[in-house]
């Protein structure tokens, strides 16, 4: 269980931590003015400190006790954060497994994970589905609109 | 009168088979991306953008504009007959729009929704005509320094008016100018912001950001509730259409009122979501009816509608003739300009008459053909709403995975889309905006530019700000919508001495973009 004001925190955290890489980012181009006019830092360095002033705000306003948070004191529930991993784990996986075997490889494994592993479909139906996606993607990308999806290290030593 | 010349001169570029053509596989791939969860108009007009680069301009922005469109509507259909808006703009619909379809009118609530969303869209397309190269005109004596207050104008109009709350949709404007300036600076032509990595010398993509914050992330929000489609019957009856519609001219207040504040939303960029809601909120507390809304009340369906799609529409009005986007799809397509080589802003108005006009006339058509495809199409779009959530998840996944790399054949660009999904279901979670952070990425290096080289004409000096009248205005004016949230809350303060503690967080909060 994740509460709210977690949440917030971990957000502006976040955020802030953005801020804080740009700022000192930028102070690498300069900052200020020169005789060619505004230095290129400039620009980011401001929005990076009203990125960490915000940041700032927001961390304090999720830190403070019985500010407009109260009404949601939690945010994701454990069937929730179930439900959330069961989504972005596979997917994570199949973009970490794309430039090994490619994407239809990825895609048709991925599908048929999802699909058959908890029990959804049959194992049949998921690997119909599987090749059917495989076989969609290569038809409207590859042929269709001429756009060339990664094949993957594998498929490049078999001479693909 | 010059501007019906021009649009007579449009609707022969418009209305030829071709386009017509486009126009319907747009419409109807809107709708779907409309029906669909986790697919919006933003997304679905990025991953289409791709496919447009070999296209004329002006085919490429009808089929687009056509997609986004036919969004609009589709996203309706889902609120309507299955209580899950498919947009974000159309929540509202949901409030009064499927307490009737349950009631078993799904076709009057349906034929009301598209009637008054017509309507909506007619009064944005008519103010476009008129108006659009009336502001290019003016827009045409701006300098940098006036193009900087009008960018300055439009972002604090986010923070004043977009309804999220004030600081969160600032954090979102700067990470969103910072993550614009990532690459290569085009004044100085120095490398910035790329934090060692070198394939970021090349910038991050707005499409990239689109699929990560849109797509994953607000797939990641609609997985955590199990959705149970429990449809209402989506048979379309069509004498009740037409008398539905025949109806309509009696709320004609209504249809007004709504149409002006979606217009005025979406002008000043506050967008169809924030539009929408405030349309609803405004009608329940003027209807004579205002205590029967939320039971399927006949205006609880117009209002949101009509001013949805009044906001969808106009605010193509700020991209075309001042190059400031009025809604996060607004700002896809201005990306597409760009990348088809056209500037977007006044000057399309002079060099580019026939795309501004070809554009301006294709929305009218484009409509009357979106309203017909969805009424004929709703029974099939319902129909995929069966298919269960979890085989359709993860195939707007791979949609999204092959949409960012086909931005530039990148991996890192896929790796940074996940990143943005995550980034797009936090800032969802908490109610931070994510129509601010895409306009300022796809903005953020022009209103940079303004600023430096209105900097270079007073060598240095604010004042050029406030150097004439037209300027001070609007950066006044801009100042004045940033304090607006602080005068507000100050001013509840003193009339009401404690604030009720824990405020509820109203369902507007929860689905700002």
């Amino acid at each position: 269980m994740i509460s709210r004001r977690a949440l917030e925190l971990a957000t502006a955290v976040l955020t802030g931590s953005f801020g804080v890489a740009v700022v000192v980012s930028s102070l690498d181009n300069g900052i200020g003015w020169s005789s060619a006019g505004v230095e290129s830092g400039t620009f980011p360095f401001l929005t990076g400190v009203i990125v960490v002033l915000g940041s700032l705000y927001n961390l304090a306003r999720g830190a403070l006790p019985g500010l407009t948070l109260a009404s949601v004191p939690i945010a994701i529930t454990p069937t929730e954060l179930r439900r959330l991993a069961g989504l972005f784990v596979p997917a994570a996986i199949f973009v970490a497994a794309m430039p090994l075997i490619g994407i239809y490889l990825a895609s048709a494994l991925y599908i048929f994970a999802v699909l058959a592993v908890p029990k959804h479909q049959s194992p049949m139906r998921s690997s119909m589905m599987a090749a059917a996606t495989a076989l969609g993607l290569y038809v409207v990308f590859e042929r269709m609109f001429q756009v060339s999806l990664p094949h993957g290290a594998l498929a490049a030593a078999f001479g693909f | 009168m010059d501007n019906l010349q021009e649009l007579l001169h449009g609707f022969g570029i418009a209305i030829t088979l071709s386009h017509l053509a486009l126009m319907v596989i747009g419409v109807l791939l809107g709708i779907l991306v409309g029906v669909l969860p986790g697919l919006g108009a933003p997304n679905g007009v990025s991953l289409l953008l791709p496919l447009t680069f070999g296209m004329q301009p002006v085919s490429a922005i009808i089929l687009l504009s056509s997609m986004y469109w036919g969004a609009l509507f589709g996203g309706s259909v889902t609120s309507i007959l299955f209580n899950i808006p498919g947009e974000p703009s159309s929540v509202a619909t949901t409030f009064d729009g499927y307490p009737m379809a349950r009631d078993g009118r799904p076709t009057t609530a349906l034929a009301t929704a598209f009637g008054s969303a017509a309507f909506g869209a007619l009064v944005g397309v008519i103010l476009i005509t008129f108006l659009a190269s009336w502001v290019a005109e003016v827009a045409l004596a701006f300098g940098p320094p006036e193009y900087f207050a009008v960018y300055f104008l439009a972002f604090a109009s986010f923070v004043g008016m977009g309804g999220a709350a004030p600081i969160k949709t600032v954090v979102a404007l700067g990470i969103g100018f910072a993550i614009a300036a990532i690459g290569i600076d085009t004044v100085s032509g120095s490398v910035r912001l790329t934090m060692g990595v070198d394939e970021l010398v090349k910038g991050v993509n707005f499409v990239v950001a689109v699929m990560g914050l849109f797509g994953i992330g607000e797939l990641l929000v609609a997985v955590e509730e199990e959705f149970h489609a429990r449809a209402v019957s989506s048979k379309i009856d069509w004498r009740e259409v037409f008398r539905a519609v025949g109806r309509l001219p009696r709320h004609s207040v209504a249809l007004l009122r709504s149409a002006a504040i979606g217009c005025w939303m979406g002008i000043t960029p506050g967008g169809p979501t924030a539009a929408s809601f405030m349309s609803y909120g405004i009608a329940r507390r003027f209807s004579r009816r205002g205590r029967y809304f939320g039971t399927g009340e006949v205006e609880g369906i117009i209002s949101p509608e009509t001013a949805d799609h009044a906001a969808g529409t106009s605010a193509l009005l700020p991209m075309l003739s001042l190059g400031i986007p009025g809604s996060a799809t607004a700002a896809v397509m201005m990306g597409g300009l760009m990348i088809w080589g056209l500037n977007p802003g006044p000057m399309l108005f002079v060099d580019q008459k026939d795309f501004v006009w070809g554009l301006i006339a294709s929305m009218y058509v484009g409509n009357i053909v979106a309203v017909a495809l969805v009424l004929l199409t709703v029974p099939v779009f319902a129909a995929l709403m069966r298919i269960p959530f979890v085989v359709i998840a993860p195939l707007i996944v791979i949609i999204c995975v092959v949409g960012a790399y086909s931005v530039s054949n990148s991996y890192l660009d896929v790796v940074m889309m996940m990143g943005f999904g995550i980034v797009g279901y936090l800032f969802k979670k908490l109610f931070y905006p994510l129509a601010p952070l895409v306009l300022a990425i796809v903005i953020g290096d022009k209103a940079e530019d303004a600023f430096r080289q209105s900097m270079l004409m007073s060598k240095g000096s604010l004042g050029i700000f406030f150097a004439n009248r037209l300027v001070t205005c609007l950066v006044v004016a801009g100042i004045v919508l940033l304090l607006l949230p602080l005068a507000l809350q100050l001013a509840r303060m003193l009339l009401r001495k404690p604030a009720l503690p824990g405020d509820p967080t109203t369902s507007q909060e929860k689905v700002i973009i």
